[in-house]
């Protein structure tokens, strides 16, 4: 079931309104009614796939508590902890990956001067959000190991937790510190809560349908024929896939914060305005929030993070960024992007400015930005949009020949799309786009920062105007990461 | 919990009130003229209405249509005389024509460039088939007799699936009190029109077909595509059978590439004339279909227009 689909705008209300005011008043059977509700949401994908989600819980409910009885002996923690580990990483490694592996192996073979008939790939279907959920159940292992939480006992509240349909397929990827309490703890009805929750699902829609969704036509069209286009339209392309990725991912994780507000709870922001970063590591610290935090606490920091020797720690960079690449997709081109994106950080690490921008953003005591600030803005942008070529594309092939064509031939011609899709409509957008979250900056959860009820009334109709004048009903609206 | 029913109502209502008026003050809602069945049981406009059509969903087509008083899109009357030279193209929407400005429709074009020496007579209307478009030639055959050239468009595997002429009431239903009701709010005719509407069309109909115990349509097999074909010649034939067929002055116009050997074949062998528009528009330099639309465009229209007036200097049409 899609957040942007007919199924459920019925579906939500009918959670809502039993969940707070039919089972409103036992704890129990409100985690009982999402349980059941968010396996209905995911198998509506395909039901079979419900097993490896209910396995996975299994395991990781059953791995929590052997970690913790076992408390004082840490090699027979370690060993529950690796049948944790091993049982996810083979859920995923099977399902995403085994294809990658058998065909890079071939082609290896290939390159060596041996021929190989292959047999062994397999018609895999990647089941939706299983990398996000796998990480999920995995880190929460791992917090019991590092004794950062207890388990829980209560099997019912942690199928929840894995399942939490808002978050179940493409994130935020909670931790068990942050959503697991929430889940065991008695919620209380609370109207800010639900309609700072609305707005927020709104404003996800919005950057779904309109700039994700009214974009996508062009980039589809612009990647599928790059090797007609100019580099211009190039440029144009893969410009507007920056956005386009940003509005869907970011789009996608507002709807998935704003939907668990309206059962209480309280999901961890994924998004902090990446496209105001003044270099790639504020990028990092405001793009998949979730998704970098997990790799810097069970990865990066269990690696040594920052404080071994430099090389070291410049190895430890790669390592995540590598990893964080192939998580997106068994394909070359991922594992590349993730390391343009190490070579990108690198410098700024070696400088020491990775921490730098942690806790302002860009114009911080100003209207607008400083020369100089706009000047970062716009290179770190071109960083992170010149690496999108390798995130967009199908192939290393394609790729490559993409980035040839910019720097071979550069000329210039005006886009015509061949559906005649005025440009001059998504100039004005996007501009308008960029100018209004420059404006809500400080905030990622407010989006409508207006104190005039008027005012704000007025963008609620604007916002909503906006999708239906860029609602494409011959387009596929399903979400970009839901692939991953 | 009240409070919070209350506001998203009293929003709710605000909010469509405001989508309401954005989409009448930018003119995105496509006018629906009314349609009726007249006296001789012939489908068509209600007579004399005005109006825009709108296409593509920010408004990228734009334009007025005139129902005139047969109740046809266009910018005369159809009175047929017995000594001038009229020509009749009966169809569909292709040349009913509410995608493009009825002063430079087909018709339009061919009567410019014959120097205005010939009267066409645009009888088009969106889902016309061919049972239709038969019945309508021989409903108005005291008209069609007076004129000197029939143009029937068609595409076979969409119209012939009906081998006798009956009223479609699921057209007219659109005629309802509810519709009409509903056809008052531009914004609603906004959502059909940009297919915002269809999932909720798609999940009723889905529900319904449940409650029946019915099964969704399978994909039509090759056999099936063949005896289908069959079928859809048959019917041809059993229509030129009902409602008669001048073959000396009744022209089909289609796209061949589109049309099966076996009808092609049945025509060439029994004598039934016709153009082939489809090698010439999809050996066309430029575009010929609109932009958020499979509609003829204008240089598609001038090229059909060239067809047509090519054949009637063929059979002597005045120059």
């Amino acid at each position: 079931m899609l957040f942007n689909s007919l199924e459920y705008f019925i579906f939500l209300p009918i959670m809502f309104l039993m969940y707070w005011f039919v089972l409103g008043k036992g704890l129990r059977l409100q985690n009982a009614l999402v349980l059941v509700g968010s396996y209905f949401f995911y198998g509506l994908w395909d039901w079979r796939f419900l097993f490896l989600i209910i396995a996975s819980t299994i395991v990781d409910y059953l791995v929590g508590i052997m970690i913790y009885k076992n408390e004082g002996d840490r090699s027979k923690q370690r060993l529950w902890l690796w049948v944790s580990v091993i049982f996810n990483i083979s859920l995923l490694g099977f399902f995403k990956y085994y294809n990658f592996f058998v065909d890079s192996f071939i082609d290896l073979f290939e390159l060596l001067g041996y021929s190989i008939k292959s047999t062994w790939t397999l018609k895999i279907i990647l089941p939706v959000g299983i990398s996000f959920y796998t990480f999920q159940t995995m880190s929460y292992s791992m917090d019991i190991y590092y004794k950062r939480i207890r388990p829980c006992h209560d099997f019912l509240s942690f199928a929840t937790f894995v399942a939490f349909f808002p978050q179940l397929v493409a994130g935020p990827i909670e931790r068990a510190s942050n959503l697991l309490h929430q889940i065991t703890n008695k919620r209380t009805f609370n109207y800010d809560q639900i309609v700072s929750g609305l707005k927020l699902i709104l404003w996800g829609l919005f950057k779904k349908l309109v700039i994700a969704d009214g974009i996508a036509p062009i980039v589809d069209d612009v990647f599928l024929n790059h090797e007609t286009y100019p580099a211009s339209t190039l440029i144009l392309g893969v410009t507007l896939f920056s956005f386009q990725v940003y509005g869907d991912f970011s789009g996608y994780s507002d709807i998935a914060i704003g939907t668990a507000k309206l059962f209480g709870v309280e999901l961890m922001s994924n998004f902090k305005f990446p496209n105001f970063s003044r270099n790639v590591a504020e990028y990092w610290q405001r793009w998949h929030i979730s998704l970098s935090t997990w790799f810097r606490h069970y990865v990066y920091i269990p690696l040594g993070g920052s404080r071994v020797s430099r090389s070291k720690a410049v190895r430890n960079i790669c390592i995540i960024f590598l990893v964080s690449g192939f998580w997106h997709g068994a394909n070359w081109t991922f594992i590349f992007w993730g390391g343009f994106h190490a070579l990108a950080y690198i410098p700024v690490f070696l400088m020491g400015r990775n921490t730098m921008y942690k806790n302002n953003v860009v114009g911080e005591n100003s209207l607008f930005p400083s020369l100089v600030e706009l000047g970062q803005l716009v290179l770190t942008f071109g960083i992170v949009t010149f690496s999108r070529i390798f995130f967009r594309s199908e192939s290393l092939t394609d790729s490559f020949n993409f980035i040839g064509r910019i720097f071979s031939d550069f000329s210039y011609a005006p886009y015509e799309h061949p559906n005649g899709y005025r440009m001059l409509d998504y100039f004005i957008l996007l501009a308008v786009f960029v100018l209004y979250e420059y404006r809500i900056r400080r905030d990622e959860r407010n989006p409508f920062q207006f104190k005039s009820k008027a005012v704000r009334f007025l963008a609620y109709t604007l916002v909503i105007f906006a999708m239906l004048l860029f609602y494409d009903s011959g387009f596929d609206r399903s979400f970009i990461y839901f692939q991953f | 919990m009240k409070k919070l029913v209350i506001k998203l109502g009293v929003y709710a209502f605000l909010i469509l009130i405001s989508l309401e008026v954005l989409v009448r003050m930018f003119y995105l809602g496509e006018d629906k003229p009314s349609r009726f069945v007249d006296e001789s049981q012939v489908e068509k406009w209600r007579p004399n209405q005005e109006g825009y059509s709108v296409t593509g969903n920010r408004n990228q087509n734009f334009v007025r249509y005139n129902i005139n008083d047969s109740g046809f899109n266009s910018y005369q009357e159809f009175e047929p005389t017995k000594d001038g030279y009229e020509v009749a193209l009966v169809g569909d929407s292709f040349i009913e024509g509410f995608h493009q400005p009825y002063k430079s429709s087909i018709g339009r074009k061919m009567e410019l460039k014959l120097g205005e020496k010939i009267k066409v007579f645009e009888y088009g209307y969106a889902g016309y088939d061919m049972a239709d478009q038969m019945h309508l030639i021989y409903a108005y055959r005291e008209d069609f007799e007076l004129i000197d050239r029939i143009y029937i468009k068609m595409k076979f595997s969409n119209d012939l699936n009906r081998g006798e002429y009956y009223v479609q009431n699921e057209r007219l239903n659109l005629e309802s009190p509810l519709n009409k009701i509903l056809k008052k709010s531009k914004l609603l005719v906004y959502l059909s029109e940009i297919g915002a509407l269809t999932p909720v069309r798609n999940m009723i109909n889905d529900t319904r077909m449940l409650v029946q115990g019915g099964n969704t349509p399978k994909p039509v097999t090759r056999d099936k595509a063949v005896s289908k074909d069959q079928v859809f010649l048959e019917n041809f034939k059993n229509l030129v059978a009902l409602y008669g067929y001048d073959k000396n002055r009744t022209v089909l116009l289609m796209d061949v590439s589109t049309t099966p050997k076996l009808f092609i074949d049945y025509l060439d062998t029994n004598g039934f004339e016709y153009i082939d528009f489809g090698q010439k528009l999809n050996n066309a330099d430029r575009n010929t279909t609109l932009v958020y639309d499979r509609h003829w465009n204008n240089y598609g229209r001038t090229l059909i227009a060239e067809l047509l007036v090519h054949d009637l200097k063929l059979v002597g049409a005045p120059d």
